[in-house]
């Protein structure tokens, strides 16, 4: 766990704001089942009903209520950007650190596949892929992970590089101890204060790129009740019925906002300099 | 006529928190025309705040809450901005401690100067340029015409601080501000830079403030000295004075802290005749020409060592004295295996001793240890104490548990360290604090010989007499020999009964201490030994 | 310096060829998958096993795969992408306008986006702390955590619906005249201005900061060097140095931004074809794009490197 939390950092408005609205969403995908009024897939009531006292958030296009809709839009969303990123970033940093140690060809090695990645948008991998190997759900978990990792071992890297020449290291070495012993004891843990940003980071990111190619119609499908499908599933009825569009637009935005107040909350609290360079989220 | 008078100073730097943590307290003084007043203190007593507070200015995040500066009977505090931007500079100049990073790296360094001189001369580009290139001529610097389209990063230390001076002159100062100005230099250079700021002083008859932690150095320099400890100002007044007899305890210590090179050491092993512990013959190394597969560095201009060859007898110290670029650092990464020589042999009692750490056995391992310049960093910061000792007394004694704590007691006991900070994380120990777990750890595998590389050079000098003592008495109690590196001779004759002096990478000199500091055969010997007794004057 | 470009030059070279591996892998690993996606629904349905056989012999699958990679990428260096499934037609020609199409959206946004960026970006360092940095920084993360297509389809319900000023489609067509194109999409361009301000805006104050609070600013500030010169002369360029280094991410974020923009205004730009070939898995036009955009990608990084080499001297000789 880290060691030097400022918690002064975390009490200013923003840093209270991110981690509240990631909390908000976490027990909302959580809790779902259990809160929604409805099924999210049952027709329940008219075809696009305004929002009113039987439907708190009006009807979708098909008769479905609105409200149980986004509280279970956010749950697939969570899982694969979740499962993916965790995968990205425990390689992703594995390997930076490795990099970073041994240098040479394997250093060179990744370092070019980073830069294969950052020469391509995200979209355009995912559309890649799918083409080639279809939508399902273990596909786009694995894509995000690999859209992800590359950029992981970067940072993960250039932070063990700061730690590799340090005289501890130097002295653990001088002990006789093995070079995967001398990067899991003594480089590893000087890592994690990045990592821990990193993850918050690229969570933000997946979180986008995911409802982004849901929107596009590259992403989840229907049925599953989705934000960025929802917002595509409304946009025909945005003059007659702008909520379609408007609170699953409203429900990612507050999402991923959380999440990026919330990093730069823990960036701080944690005595990293603003996040630079972590730009481009797609 | 005062030049300068400070009343009541105080800053204070604002936290995290938001509290105002006091960084400057009460400060007052008075300095006359033409007159040098040192301002000397540790790490932490606020004299680099105290410098700039007489501009008026704090670094971001502090603040000037109260007192007044008088300069030439104007106070600072109360200029309206514009004012304040002709009197920076202008009657007031500022020479900061790295001239590096103090240069703005993508301006060429003499439009830097020109800059300061069109500001103050308020003349044009090309009277600008002319001036500057006298400015130059008048710092020393060569060929000013080609240097002033060079780049900060293609000059030399020492030329980067004359363009700072140059730069600081430009506007006529009737009093300079200098801060820790050749803390980042060569000796060699520091000599220089020194002559170059006496001689400009007397003939612009400027005021100084010199800031500095060398004692040496302000007594050389300064007419007046001020001690400053944790912000607070404890003793003021003439230098030969406050040296010789100083009223504030604090001082008392500071003064005797300060290593002697003609001062008889305590405790150190006279030569024997004993056979080698270690033996190192015709060592040579050359760093290779970075780069990997997608890029390309030049080959480095010459050897970082050659022809290396000394012998350090079991339980003797050895000091390795060289200024930065000398080879001693990579000396002693070659002895403790961090890096393997080109050329050369080493031998450890009596066996062949492998270049790589890697390849040696764990005997030869154990019995061979270090101790890094920096403390801070040779500690890993996520582990407690504790577990720092206990690595090395598992893996070379196969302590552990209870008896692997004794171990850790006794030697912080030997250490003079407080048992409660073996459950405390490196970053909440002081400097010295953290040096001395650093010698623990090398002691807990009793080895026969301890390389120290620089162990006191990034301490306070207080602290460094006692981290030495505590050293010499570890190193009598286990019979261990010790390669002392280090570029302070006063710390070399107090801890080494032999030296050897290196420069550019071959050794120049070596002998007994005490003949080699009382009788230098060495041209370059003998220039060091001059920089550093030069502030003896003084001196009690 | 002319080497270090050339050999940033060979570097870009070896990236957009990894590139290429990577494509072709990614459509083109499965031989039997290749054919029945270039087949129609339709001809699948009619063919028997023997045609099968006799048609993947045809179009060249039974070769190895590294002798249909390096078939692929001679046609593609010549500017042949090969043709769609449905209607044969040379994919060369179905991206050619819309790529057009597509830079000059990229291009008005970053002449747009940048020197607001800037600005802002210089006024929220120097002013740290008080409130146009609170507002710049939290209008910055606002800018880029709501993603395009919310950003995009609320410009046009304010714009396009609730006050009818701007068309919420574009009224231009594909091949229109590049000002006829621009003077028609108000709102795409705005949409992705926001998320390009919004990236910059967070780079340029970091690196302002970071220079702000050199020792070389301290030292031409007690100097009595004046504020306006301390900004522009000192501090400005090696603050856009980060900016310029971190060039590749930027222009990625703009192409993904540029492609969902141009499904939620229709703008007749790659965006939509893209999206299109792949609900209709028509490969090589998602080959060619992905080319494309790798190749605008690497170029924009080569370009901004030449700047850094231009503006940081210590960069030049490596």
């Amino acid at each position: 766990m880290a060691l030097r939390i400022d918690k002064f950092a975390l009490r200013k408005p923003a840093a209270i704001l991110g981690l509240s609205l990631v909390a908000i969403h976490l027990i909302l995908a959580l809790f779902s089942p259990w809160i929604a009024p409805y099924d999210p897939t049952a027709l329940v009531g008219g075809r696009a009903e305004a929002p009113g006292a039987e439907f708190l958030l009006g009807t979708d296009v098909l008769g479905r209520d609105y409200l149980s809709r986004l509280l279970y839009g956010g749950r697939m969303a969570l899982i694969v950007t979740f499962t993916g990123v965790v995968a990205a970033v425990t390689i992703g940093s594995l390997l930076g650190v490795a990099a970073a140690y041994f240098g040479g060809v394997l250093d060179d090695v990744l370092m070019r596949i980073c830069d294969i990645k950052l020469a391509l948008p995200g979209i355009l991998f995912v559309s890649l892929f799918i083409t080639g190997f279809g939508e399902s759900l273990m596909v786009l978990i694995t894509l995000i992970g690999m859209i992800y990792f590359p950029g992981v071992i970067r940072i993960v890297r250039a932070q063990a590089m700061t730690q590799v020449n340090l005289g501890y290291v130097k002295a653990a070495q001088l002990r006789g101890e093995s070079a995967p012993s001398v990067i899991a004891r003594e480089i590893l843990p000087n890592t994690l204060d990045v990592v821990y940003v990193e993850f918050a980071i690229r969570m933000s990111h997946a979180v986008l790129l995911l409802s982004t190619m849901s929107y596009l119609g590259l992403g989840l499908s229907p049925p599953t009740p989705d934000w960025g499908l929802m917002v595509s599933e409304g946009v025909g009825q945005i003059s007659f019925a702008p909520w379609l569009v408007l609170f699953p637009a409203v429900f990612i935005s507050t999402l991923v906002i959380g999440l990026n107040f919330g990093a730069e909350a823990l960036a701080n609290a944690l005595g990293m300099d603003a996040a630079r360079g972590y730009v481009g989220g797609v | 006529m005062s030049i300068l008078q400070a009343t009541n100073l105080n800053v204070s730097y604002r936290r995290s928190d938001g509290v105002m943590s006091p960084a400057v307290i009460d400060a007052s003084f008075t300095l006359a025309e033409g007159e040098s007043l040192g301002i000397v203190g540790e790490s932490g007593s606020g004299k680099s705040t105290l410098a700039r507070a007489l501009m008026g200015y704090a670094r971001p995040g502090g603040l000037i809450t109260s007192g007044e500066v008088l300069l030439e009977g104007r106070d600072v505090r109360r200029m309206p901005a514009a004012e304040m931007k002709l009197v920076r500079g202008g009657k007031v100049a500022f020479v900061p401690q790295n001239p590096l990073s103090s240069l703005t790296p993508h301006l060429k360094v003499g439009s830097q100067v020109a800059e300061a001189v069109r500001i103050h001369r308020g003349c044009g580009a090309a009277e600008a340029r002319a001036a500057t290139l006298e400015l130059f001529a008048a710092t020393n610097l060569p060929g000013p015409a080609g240097l002033y389209d060079r780049f900060p990063h293609e000059l030399s230390g020492g030329q980067r601080q004359r363009v700072v001076i140059a730069a600081a002159l430009a506007g006529n100062p009737r009093l300079v501000i200098l801060d820790e100005p050749t803390t980042a230099l060569d000796k060699t250079t520091e000599i220089q830079v020194l002559e170059l700021v006496r001689s400009l002083r007397k003939r612009l008859n400027t005021a100084l403030v010199y800031v500095s932690h060398d004692l040496n150095v302000v007594s050389e320099m300064c007419d007046r000295v001020l001690v400053m400890l944790r912000g607070a100002v404890v003793e003021e007044g003439p230098t030969a004075r406050v040296y010789r007899q100083p009223s504030s305890d604090y001082t008392r210590k500071l003064i005797a802290s300060v290593p002697r090179i003609d001062r008889e050491p305590e405790g150190v092993q006279a030569p024997s005749d004993a056979a080698p512990l270690l033996s190192v013959r015709d060592l040579g190394f050359r760093y290779p020409s970075r780069g990997g597969f997608f890029s390309r560095a030049k080959q480095t201009a010459r050897p970082a060592l050659e022809g290396i060859s000394f012998d350090i007898a079991p339980g003797e110290t050895l000091g390795l004295v060289g200024e930065s670029g000398s080879g001693k650092s990579t000396a002693a990464a070659i002895v403790a295996g961090l890096l393997t020589a080109g050329t050369g042999t080493l031998r450890f009692a009596g066996d062949a001793l492998a270049g790589s750490a890697r390849e040696r056995t764990q005997e030869q391992r154990r019995r061979i240890q270090i101790v890094f310049q920096d403390p801070l960093s040779s500690l890993n910061p996520r582990h407690r104490i504790e577990s720092i000792l206990a690595r090395p007394l598992a893996l070379f004694h196969g302590l552990t548990g209870a008896e692997a704590r004794r171990q850790s007691l006794e030697l912080f006991e030997q250490l003079q360290l407080d048992p409660q900070l073996l459950d405390a994380y490196p970053r909440q120990l002081s400097g010295g604090q953290q040096q001395r777990v650093a010698i623990a750890r090398a002691f807990a595998a009793k080895p026969d010989l301890v390389i120290c590389d620089e162990v006191t050079s990034a301490l306070d000098v207080s602290v460094q007499a006692q981290v030495i003592a505590l050293l010499k008495d570890l190193q009598q109690r286990n019979g261990a020999a010790c390669l002392f590196i280090s570029h302070d001779l006063g710390v070399i004759r107090q801890v080494a009964g032999r030296v050897v002096v290196l420069r550019d990478g071959t050794i120049r000199e070596t002998g007994t201490t005490k003949a080699v500091f009382q009788k230098p055969a060495d041209e370059y010997t003998r220039l060091l030994i001059d920089a550093a007794s030069r502030g003896y004057v003084n001196l009690p | 310096m002319g080497k270090a470009i050339l050999r940033r030059l060979a570097l870009s070279l070896m990236v957009v060829w990894l590139v290429t591996v990577l494509v072709f892998i990614s459509t083109e690993v499965l031989p039997g998958d290749a054919l029945q996606v270039s087949l129609t629904a339709d001809e699948a349905a009619q063919m028997s096993e023997a045609d099968f056989t006799k048609r993947r012999a045809e179009l060249g699958l039974d070769r190895p795969a590294p002798v249909r990679y390096f078939s692929w990428l001679a046609n593609a260096a010549r500017g042949d992408f090969g043709k769609t499934i449905i209607g044969r037609e040379d994919v060369a020609t179905v991206i050619g306008y819309p790529l057009r199409n597509s830079i000059l959206l990229g291009l008005v946004t970053a002449l747009v986006a940048i020197p607001i960026a800037l600005a802002i970006g210089i006024a929220a360092a120097y002013w740290r702390g008080r409130w146009p940095d609170m507002m710049a920084s939290s209008g910055a993360i606002l800018g880029y955590s709501i993603p395009e297509f919310a950003s995009g389809n609320f410009l046009v319900l304010c714009f396009a619906i609730w006050l009818p000023v701007f068309p919420a489609m574009i009224t231009a067509f594909t091949r229109d005249a590049p000002s006829t194109l621009i003077a028609a999409s108000f709102l795409p361009i705005l949409t992705v201005v926001i998320g390009s301000i919004a990236h910059l805006v967070r780079l340029v104050r970091a690196g302002f900061i970071e220079a702000l609070n050199s020792d070389y600013v301290e030292r031409a500030r007690l100097a009595g060097t004046s504020e306006l010169q301390l900004v522009l002369r000192h501090a400005l360029p090696a603050s856009v140095i980060p900016a310029l280094n971190s060039a590749a991410l930027y222009v990625a974020g703009l192409l993904s931004g540029i492609i969902v923009v141009e499904k939620v205004f229709a703008y007749p730009g790659l965006g939509l074809v893209l999206i299109q070939a792949v609900e209709k898995r028509e490969v090589a036009v998602v080959q060619a794009i992905s080319l494309v955009a790798a190749v605008v990608v690497v170029s924009m990084n080569l370009l901004a490197d030449a700047a850094v080499m231009a503006l940081d001297p210590r960069a030049r000789r490596r």
